[in-house]
């Protein structure tokens, strides 16, 4: 019997993934040049990169479907050079996944689960525990193709789990779908990694998904990592002049009153943003080199308190370089332009 | 936003056995290619053709211009030619189709072995087979009026039928692990079932000529029709027609020998590139 996940023990144990220097050649070209990085069970890893990063390269090498050139990965302490065995431990739902039209929820889920090597009976029981797991409990008995787009991805993770897998790739779960539908298989995706102590690699474009869900990130760029760690130490990568530019957003009607108040302060800089009829404007902080990171806190604070004394209502504030998609297209700026 | 806590626990296991992965793998292609209606509509289609073929036959014989063992050759004949057809259309699209429809990717995700994979495709694949003999049998035994040809005539059409399905459905499936879509499949499919009949379609002359000879023994299709002929027709022992199933039982093996221990281990997403292993170019190219 496949042994269920504990998450005490699974999150006790580090590195359920761990990728040394894979690279890939097609033909003569280098499509995937030294990855390395590592995952810990219960943690969601964020995978990111424009398109023709190296993605999709990557995640098909993690999931057995293409073998690597160069380099090695190790999956819940099984090598690389036992794709069988990995097969075991991993669980897949790839981008665009199709579904038999015909088929049940409940029928798919079991086929998979038997295919997995579990009795009919046993197959069908773990099919509905996934199916109330994933919210479709009410419709195990539908086919499949009555199913809306939301409701196939939550079945496309549900087979992902039909094995009990030690690390889950997703690639792209969320492509399609409508904000709320998204944010629910988000918080699906989360509950999986929290609740099964499962090693969690998603896949998106959505930087605002990642950060919201993600404990570690890496960033590819034409093959390569540029940057991976924990979200926040990944966003701490952000460049100066990105961290000290700053929008915020006022009524259009006090747009003139906060010029004029943010005008009077020192070490700030006015630009003028393509949006400004709509309330944007846009700050730079001018910090000297070297000046200690207290002091760019100082300055941020001093805007806000000035156009609060000027009576400005402040309906947002938006810190440069606080955001992953900031550091996202700070390092892949050559690929986007 | 949070989500309800997923089940961490897998349950109990359940007594019994887990099944062959061919099996579960056929159980699944039959209900899409039986129950999603493909192959029904194909036994409609095998049904209308056999009924003009069969109509065409009676009219023939009733005016004396063909024999009766003839016109129950022709009518098997055809029958074997329309069912190659229904099992060569589904085998063409046994892959390609899943590669199309992006239900390939988790079946290769399992850990589940190619070959069975193919096994069980190829057997559904087959199933259909049966269904357009029996279809066929109502057919036969009208045009035979109840002369005794008729029980040798099902006997080797069923023989002849069953090794010619199991090569063309074989070869079927060998195009579609090698092609990236189910059109190209289809193409050289048809194309290969295309120039299977071009020999029966030649003048009789060559077809009598000695060159005509060897292609007809070359030809599984044009062979299987002649051991069809010889025995129904002219009623000669097995030991006088045998070369005649020599071809398509040689071409059936090599096909299944070609398609169960080298292509179906080679199942990839693409044709031909099951986790290939690139060649790692020197130094030298890379920088190239």
């Amino acid at each position: 019997m496949t042994q269920a996940r504990d998450p005490q023990a699974a999150s006790a144990r580090t590195e359920i993934l761990l990728s040394e220097d894979l690279r890939k050649f097609y033909g003569s070209r280098l499509a995937l040049h030294s990855l390395s990085f590592s995952l810990e069970a219960g943690r969601v890893l964020g995978f990111l990169g424009p398109n023709g990063a190296g993605k999709t390269t990557a995640m098909r090498i993690l999931t057995t479907i293409l073998e690597p050139s160069s380099g090695r990965f190790v999956v819940d302490g099984i090598n690389s050079d036992q794709p069988e065995k990995i097969r075991h431990k991993i669980g897949v739902l790839p981008e665009g996944l199709g579904f038999p039209k015909q088929l049940t929820a409940i029928g798919y889920l079991t086929y998979f689960g038997q295919l997995y090597g579990r009795p009919s009976g046993d197959a069908r029981r773990r099919g509905l525990a996934l199916l109330t797991d994933v919210g479709l409990q009410h419709r195990a008995d539908s086919a499949i193709g009555t199913f809306s787009h939301g409701m196939r991805q939550r079945l496309g993770i549900a087979r992902a789990l039909v094995n009990d897998p030690a690390v889950v790739f997703l690639d792209e779960p969320t492509l399609g779908l409508d904000p709320r539908g998204q944010q629910e298989l988000l918080a699906l995706i989360r509950a999986i990694a929290r609740d099964r102590g499962t090693g969690v690699v998603l896949c998106s474009h959505l930087l605002s998904e990642i950060e919201g869900i993600c404990d570690d990130v890496v960033i590819m760029n034409e093959g390569q990592v540029v940057a991976k760690g924990t979200v926040a130490e990944v966003i701490g990568q952000t460049q100066p002049t990105q961290r000290n530019a700053i929008r915020l957003r006022v009524p259009p009607t006090s747009v003139d009153v906060a010029r004029r108040a943010l005008e009077a302060l020192p070490d700030v800089e006015l630009g003028t943003p393509a949006d400004e009829t709509s309330g944007w404007l846009a700050v730079q902080l001018v910090v000297p080199d070297g000046e200690s990171a207290a002091e760019e806190y100082r300055l941020k604070n001093g805007i806000l308190r000035a156009l609060i004394d000027a009576d400005v209502p402040v309906l947002a504030f938006e810190v440069g370089g606080g955001r992953l998609q900031d550091v996202f297209l700070q390092l892949t700026a050559e690929t986007i332009l | 936003m949070s989500a309800p806590p997923v089940t961490s626990r897998v349950t109990e296991e359940a007594p019994g056995s887990a099944r062959p992965v061919w099996w579960l793998v056929l159980k699944q292609e039959l209900v899409e290619l039986w129950v999603g209606g493909r192959v029904l509509n194909f036994l409609i289609l095998f049904s209308i053709l056999m009924s003009i073929t069969a109509f065409l036959l009676a009219t023939n014989n009733e005016l004396s211009l063909v024999p009766l063992e003839q016109t129950v050759v022709v009518a098997l004949t055809a029958a074997i030619t329309f069912g190659l057809f229904i099992g060569l259309i589904i085998a063409a699209e046994s892959v390609t189709g899943e590669r199309e429809r992006a239900t390939l990717e988790p079946l290769l995700l399992t850990p589940t072995s190619h070959r069975q994979i193919i096994f069980g495709k190829f057997l559904a694949a087959l199933s259909p087979w049966p269904a357009t003999f029996a279809l066929a049998i109502p057919y036969v035994a009208t045009l035979s009026q109840g002369e005794p040809v008729l029980w040798p005539a099902l006997f080797w059409g069923a023989v002849a039928g069953t090794i010619l399905s199991i090569g063309f459905i074989g070869f079927g499936i060998l195009v579609s692990i090698w092609s990236d879509t189910s059109r190209i499949s289809l193409f050289v499919c048809l194309l290969a079932y295309a120039v299977s009949l071009v020999p029966s379609q030649l003048p009789t002359e060559f077809q009598d000529s000695p060159p005509g000879t060897v292609l007809a023994a070359l030809d599984p299709v044009e062979s299987a029709a002649q051991l069809l002929t010889k025995t129904v027709q002219d009623g000669s022992p097995l030991g006088q027609v045998w070369s005649y199933i020599v071809a398509p039982v040689v071409l059936t093996v090599l096909i299944l020998v070609l398609l169960f221990w080298f292509a179906a281990p080679r199942l990839g997403l693409q044709a031909g590139r099951a986790r290939s292993h690139e060649r790692v170019p020197r130094t030298a190219e890379v920088s190239a």
